[in-house]
């Protein structure tokens, strides 16, 4: 299963810090030898620093050798550096949490920093100092730490492209500490930042300097985020939503199409996912982009095959494009196996199978009349008994309607759907129209309507 | 000058003619005085008489050289034999002079002609021709005056004979009684006025020379001859102290006749030629002789990039004419020409050509070492040469024949001029000139993103034996795709909007010519040009469509055919696909084109080899239609729906189709395809695939077996489809294996389309597993509901339409109503592009055409969306 095995193709659009789980998850499937993991583990630990991962990783993999000396220099550099770095955040910190001044900051952060500096003589250099400090953290592996830094570094600083890093640094800081509410909280203002097209650049610490393209630039950094986020997005209950929410927004879409085709796999995961199925009765109610998302994800799905192509993708191709039941049974097996050794995904293995034998039943059901149990069963991998369970657990969720029935004594399920009324379907299709009329008259009633539309008459005689 | 001395003065003027074949016309004209002119020459020469052999020995020489040389040498004997010196001497200068004033030359050549056209005209008695002829010479002769010469004597003797037979014409007249009609007749006494007039005007001179003939003639040549002798003999004496180091024999032979022609002299001749460029009267044919000479005897690298300069130049000027193009081997040693240009220049690197450099004496000779900083800087472009090159090839191509072999021969050229631009190419890359260095790999890229693979191979095997080779070849990069995709990305680099534009759309054609559709079609879309080409030039919007119809074509050949059709259609409903391809001048029906508008129309066409088969490209939309638009219409029952076509071109060929009374045997491409879809609405899928497939144009495609198995599976399912439509409602159950059975097709496959269409809800039925049959459910529609359904459809529109005009007043920008709702901000967005789709559409004519072929694009976009 190694040939769909994203970790390779994902790893360099992350943080090195972000890149260890990864690892440590392909350590455990085993899809890769061993030694080779480890390896790889240990050259990513030893770019931080943490030392004492590192050189123990170090031992792990050369057992016979002698730990190198360069370890031990590196950690007097570093403890010598904390020092001096803590004692500067400090000053700055002791400022801060000070009561009188949390109470007189404002929103103005220019006003903030003439106050600060006013009182307590504190000026942009100082404060940057926490920026350094909370890099400096991260970079031994203390993410709680460094996040409370890079935030009170952020409401202070007016450093447009230090407190763009400093974000990201945030994100990280959040995502390894597993605070996924905040690191939900992150992403969002992240996103907002980057969509709103500042001029400088975006992309995180480290290659930021180049003079590149603007919107190059943006680019990258929505690949990146996109790449980011999948961390919060599979961990964080509302995850999945927001995910097909995020990535099927138009922005995104093309982002994905453009950089990393691979991310559909993600996106096709998690449409499959959020399908409701009778086991989950959860009662939030859906926004239509969930609803909808199988189909759109479909439509996508279809027009990048020629760039990216797994077996996820491949059983939604065959379900909903070529409709052929068979294959897409053959792709959901191997389907399986791919999102139970995935990263993200391997913890939804059985909502994702759930899922699926859903939608593979619901189509079954709305292309047919009468079924036979024993050969849905098959489509669905299930062995009769249980299919037999399962598909009257189907029924009785009322999701295939009252129009299904099982007529035991020829292992059958009768489908009998009325077609619709035509009276229903002119309901159907006047239904939006009040509303959408009501937005109309109040979008011309709206005074700033009013003259720009002058405007234009002006401008056109 | 001393041309014309020779002509009046004895017969054996001739003897010189070799020089251009104007002169000899002349040849014939009557020697009156040659006995009385040969003892006063010969007395007079007597001193020279060495110079005769010099003379002949020079002439010798030229043989070697002038084409016509044998005329030469054979005359020279006779002439010698004259013991005509002096006449050989004034050969000699006459020749130096032909080569320093072919200006002069040329005019006496022409009244030369003028007389002898009237000395026809008078042996026939036709006075009219006469009378043009002398208003002719007449002008002639005032232009000489203008540029105070003499009069020649050949003038006075005309007007003499003129007078002569005027009156004995008259006389004669007089007595033979109307025999001649009134025109000639007018023309006769108008000539007697005139000639009458102009004796009077030259009274003295004619006096003069009625007195003494020959001391007239020799005043005048004396008077010409000085002028000639004048620039010569200041050089003459340079030049022999200069030769000395050659070739003795050589240097006497030369400094004789070619004494211009030598290395020191090259800069002077050079500023004469260059001075003569462009005058109404220089001979041009003779510049590049001369300029040819030059080059022979250019000795250091400056003085050869000098001459090299000039030369090109003027071969290209060769031609000035628009209309016609460069004759094929002047272009040939032009490009000759430039390759060695380029060879000199970028084995020294110390000279380099500049469009722009500080002034320099062009009289001058330099040196790496003259200069300040090593380096001599000529002006001069070899990219314009380059450009000029190419244009120059494309040009002859769009007017030879195509059907000839001479056109095939002409396309053998390519590969030299592929050559010299690689070569170029690698001069620029050697040389780091970024701007021409973009202008090379420019027309390098087009000369192969057109091409199949082994015409690219070929014309890089040949650049690759050259001496000098870019960074990029195909040697190197290994495919062609490599290759292209190298050019192309050094242009899309180069910062050049206009090359970035091109190089895109080649980049894109070629991927489509290699059935790479998907990369493609992404890049297309991903290149946003649909939305800025209607801006662009005419060329770039020719190369646009081309790349559209080329990605088209590539789709049908694929098998995807909704792409297909989607992309071809807008091209189609132009209905001028061979002026959108630039490969042929549409027929305006109700407007003439201008002149103007038609040359530049013809300027744009491509040359022949370049073309896509329109009548492929058809093919591939009329059948890639009847597939889309055959089910299509099968599906849908009311008249009032069945108005709405995918496929407009198609429709109506369709429906014309229909209107036959009787249809014969196929013969074109349409009529192949219009009896196949009928035999698909008939669902009779065999016949239309036999159809289909023995259309005989398929064989230009380059898979076309693969092409033909492709069509027809579509056809089997297609039929499928349609059969399903048209039938269902005969039916209550359909057996699934009679299906399969009756369209050749596996069961799994008819389930499976089935099974599409039920989901799509485009059939109301639904499958019986354990039958293995389809159940049909028929509803009935009674005239209210229909209409209902209708006004229901109708009403959303309008809405539609409304929000779609609000959100144009708001700019686009202010999002009004907006409910958070991700499916209505796509509507918007898809709003906006038919919006924009729309505007491109109000353009002017050309513009709204070109339109149409860019929108295509968005209706790809959508297309490809709607798709499920």
């Amino acid at each position: 299963m190694a040939d769909y095995d994203l970790s390779k193709t994902i790893i360099p659009f992350l943080d090195r810090h972000l890149a260890f789980p990864l690892l440590a998850h392909l350590a455990e499937t085993g899809i890769f030898p061993e030694n080779e993991v480890q390896i790889a583990q240990y050259e990513l630990a030893s770019g931080t620093n943490m030392f004492d991962y590192a050189a123990s990783l170090f031992r792990q993999i050369y057992s016979n050798q002698e730990v190198p000396k360069e370890f031990d220099e590196k950690r007097q550099n570093v403890v010598s550096m904390h020092e001096t770095l803590q004692q500067e955040a400090q000053a700055v910190l002791d400022v801060i949490e000070n009561l009188d001044v949390a109470q007189s900051l404002r929103q103005d952060k220019n006003q903030n920093l003439h106050y600060l500096k006013e009182h307590y003589n504190l000026t942009l250099e100082q404060i940057t100092a926490l920026y350094n400090f909370g890099k400096f953290q991260y970079s031994y592996g203390n993410y709680s730490g460094a996040a409370d830094y890079l935030y009170h570094f952020r409401v202070l600083s007016t450093d447009a492209d230090l407190n763009l890093s400093a974000h990201w640094g945030k994100l990280a800081c959040d995502i390894l500490a597993g605070k996924w509410d905040t690191a939900l909280e992150e992403l969002n203002t992240l996103r907002e930042t980057i969509d709103s097209r500042t001029p400088s650049s975006l992309v995180p610490s480290g290659n930021g300097s180049q003079a590149v393209d603007p919107a190059l630039n943006q680019l990258h950094s929505r690949t990146w985020l996109v790449h980011w986020s999948l961390f919060v997005y599979f961990n964080h209950p509302q995850g999945r939503a927001l995910l097909l929410e995020t990535f099927l927004s138009p922005t995104y879409l093309n982002t994905i199409q453009t950089s990393c085709p691979w991310i559909l796999r993600y996106l096709a995961a998690a449409a499959v996912i959020s399908t409701p199925t009778p086991s989950s009765t959860n009662s939030i109610p859906l926004s239509s982009r969930v609803k909808n998302a199988v189909r759109d994800v479909v439509k996508v799905i279809q027009l990048e095959g020629s760039q990216y192509f797994d077996p996820v993708t491949e059983f939604l191709m065959q379900l909903h494009v070529e409709f052929d039941f068979e294959a897409a049974q053959k792709a959901l097996r191997k389907a399986e196996k791919v999102v139970s050794d995935d990263f993200f995904l391997g913890e939804f293995r059985e909502e994702f199978l759930e899922s699926a034998r859903c939608l593979v039943s619901e189509a079954y059901c709305r292309i047919h009349q009468r079924i036979d149990i024993g050969d849905l069963s098959e489509r669905l991998n299930l062995p009769r008994d249980e299919g037999e369970k399962w598909i009257v657990n189907l029924i009785r969720e009322t999701r295939m309607g009252q129009d299904a029935k099982i007529d035991l004594e020829k292992n059958l399920i009768q489908i009998s759907r009325p077609p619709q009324p035509i009276y229903q379907s002119v309901i159907e299709k006047t239904r939006g129209l009040a509303i959408r009329t009501q937005a109309l008259g109040a979008a011309v009633a709206r005074p700033g309507i009013m003259s720009t539309n002058a405007n234009t008459t002006t401008t056109v005689s | 000058m001393s041309r014309f001395f020779r002509q009046a003065g004895d017969s054996d003027s001739d003897t010189d003619s070799s020089e251009d074949e104007l002169m000899s016309s002349g040849d014939e004209a009557p020697p009156p005085k040659t006995s009385t002119a040969k003892p006063a020459m010969s007395r007079f020469l007597r001193t020279a008489g060495s110079d005769s052999s010099d003379t002949s020995s020079s002439e010798e020489e030229e043989s070697d050289d002038d084409s016509d040389a044998p005329k030469v040498t054979k005359k020279s004997p006779f002439l010698k034999s004259d013991s005509e010196d002096e006449e050989s001497d004034g050969d000699d200068e006459s020749r130096a002079g032909v080569r320093i004033m072919s200006a002069q030359e040329k005019r006496l050549a022409e009244m030369e002609a003028t007389g002898k056209a009237m000395d026809n005209a008078l042996k026939i008695n036709d006075w009219v021709a006469i009378s043009n002829e002398f208003d002719k010479l007449a002008r002639m002769i005032q232009r000489q005056q203008n540029m105070s010469e003499p009069v020649p004597p050949f003038y006075l003797k005309t007007i003499m004979t003129l007078e002569t037979s005027v009156t004995n014409t008259l006389a004669k007249e007089k007595e033979a009684k109307k025999k001649m009609n009134a025109t000639n007749a007018k023309a006769l006494t108008a000539m007697k006025q005139k000639v009458r007039k102009t004796a009077k005007e030259y009274e003295q001179d004619i006096t003069k020379y009625q007195a003494d003939p020959d001391g007239f003639e020799r005043e005048y040549a004396a008077a010409t001859a000085k002028e000639i002798t004048a620039a010569p003999g200041a050089k003459a004496s340079t030049t022999v102290s200069a030769d000395t180091g050659d070739d003795g024999f050589q240097a006497v032979g030369k400094h004789g006749k070619t004494m211009l022609l030598t290395t020191e002299g090259i800069f002077k001749s050079l500023q004469v030629v260059q001075e003569a460029r462009g005058k109404k009267n220089t001979d041009r044919a003779e510049q590049i002789r001369i300029l040819e000479q030059l080059l022979k005897v250019a000795v250091t690298s400056y003085q050869r990039i000098r001459v090299l300069l000039a030369l090109v130049s003027s071969r290209f000027d060769y031609n000035s004419s628009t209309a016609n193009y460069m004759p094929i081997d002047l272009w040939l040693s032009a490009q000759r020409e430039v390759d060695q240009l380029v060879a000199i220049v970028a084995s020294d690197s110390s000279y380099s050509i500049q469009e722009i450099t500080e002034d320099y004496d062009e009289l001058v000779e330099r040196s790496p070492g003259t200069e300040k900083d090593g380096i001599v800087r000529v002006r001069g472009s070899i990219i314009s040469f380059i450009d000029r090159l190419d244009d120059e090839f494309t040009r002859s191509l769009q007017n030879i024949d195509p059907h000839g072999t001479e056109y095939v021969e002409r396309l053998k050229d390519e590969k030299v001029l592929y050559c010299t631009i690689c070569r170029a190419q690698a001069f620029y890359e050697a040389n780091k000139q970024d701007e021409p260095l973009g202008r090379v790999v420019m027309r390098r890229l087009e000369h192969i993103y057109s091409k199949p693979d082994p015409v690219v191979l070929a014309l890089e095997n040949a650049a690759d034996a050259s001496d000098i080779k870019p960074a990029l070849t195909l040697a190197s990069n290994g495919s062609t795709s490599e290759l292209i995709h190298g050019l192309c990305v050094y242009l899309y680099k180069s910062g050049h909007s206009l090359f970035r534009t091109r190089a895109m759309l080649s980049h894109i054609y070629h991927y489509a010519f290699h059935n790479d559709f998907h990369t493609a079609r992404d890049m297309l879309l991903m290149s946003h040009l649909q939305e800025s080409i209607h801006s662009a030039d005419v060329a770039t919007q020719i190369l646009y469509n081309r790349t559209v119809v080329q990605l088209g074509l590539c789709a049908f050949r694929l098998g995807l055919i909704k792409e297909s059709q989607a992309m071809l259609q807008d091209i189609f409903t132009t209905q001028r696909v061979k002026e959108l391809l630039a490969q042929g001048v549409h027929q305006q029906r109700f407007q003439a084109l201008t002149p103007e508008q038609e040359k530049a129309e013809k300027q744009r066409q491509l040359p022949f080899h370049m073309h896509i088969n329109t009548e492929l490209l058809e093919a591939a939309f009329l059948v890639s239609s009847m597939l889309v638009e055959i089910p299509l219409l099968a599906s849908i029952d009311s008249e009032e729906l069945k108005r709405k076509a995918i496929s407009k071109p198609f429709r109506r060929l369709l429906d014309f189709a229909d209107r036959q009374i009787f249809t014969g045997p196929p013969e074109s491409t349409r009529d192949h395809i219009m009896q196949a879809s009928k035999a698909l609405q008939d669902g009779e899928w065999e016949k239309c695939r036999d159809l289909v497939q023995s259309i005989k144009i398929w064989s230009l495609m380059p898979e076309a077996a693969s092409v033909k198995e492709m069509l027809a599976r579509r056809i089997q399912e297609q039929g499928l489809r349609t059969y399903l439509f048209t039938y269902a409602s005969h039916y209550i159950t359909l057996s699934l294996s009679l299906l399969s059975r009756t369209f050749d097709l596996p069961l799994r496959t008819v389930t499976s389309i089935v099974s599409k269409m039920v989901w799509n809800e485009e059939l109301s039925a639904s499958l019986d597993q354990s039958g293995g049959v389809i159940v049909f459910r028929r509803i009935e529609v009674s005239r209210q509901q229909q209409i209902a359904l209708m006004i229901a459809e109708k009403i959303n529109t309008i809405a539609d339409q409304n929000e779609k005009n609000m959100e144009h007043k708001m700019g686009g920008a202010a999002n009004w109503g907006d409910r958070n709702d991700g499916k209505q901000g796509e509507k918007r967005g898809e709003q906006m592009q038919e919006r924009r789709g729309k505007r491109e559409g109000t353009r002017g004519a050309r513009g709204g055409a070109r339109g149409r072929g860019g929108r295509f694009a968005y209706g790809l976009g959508n297309q490809m969306a709607r798709r499920t």
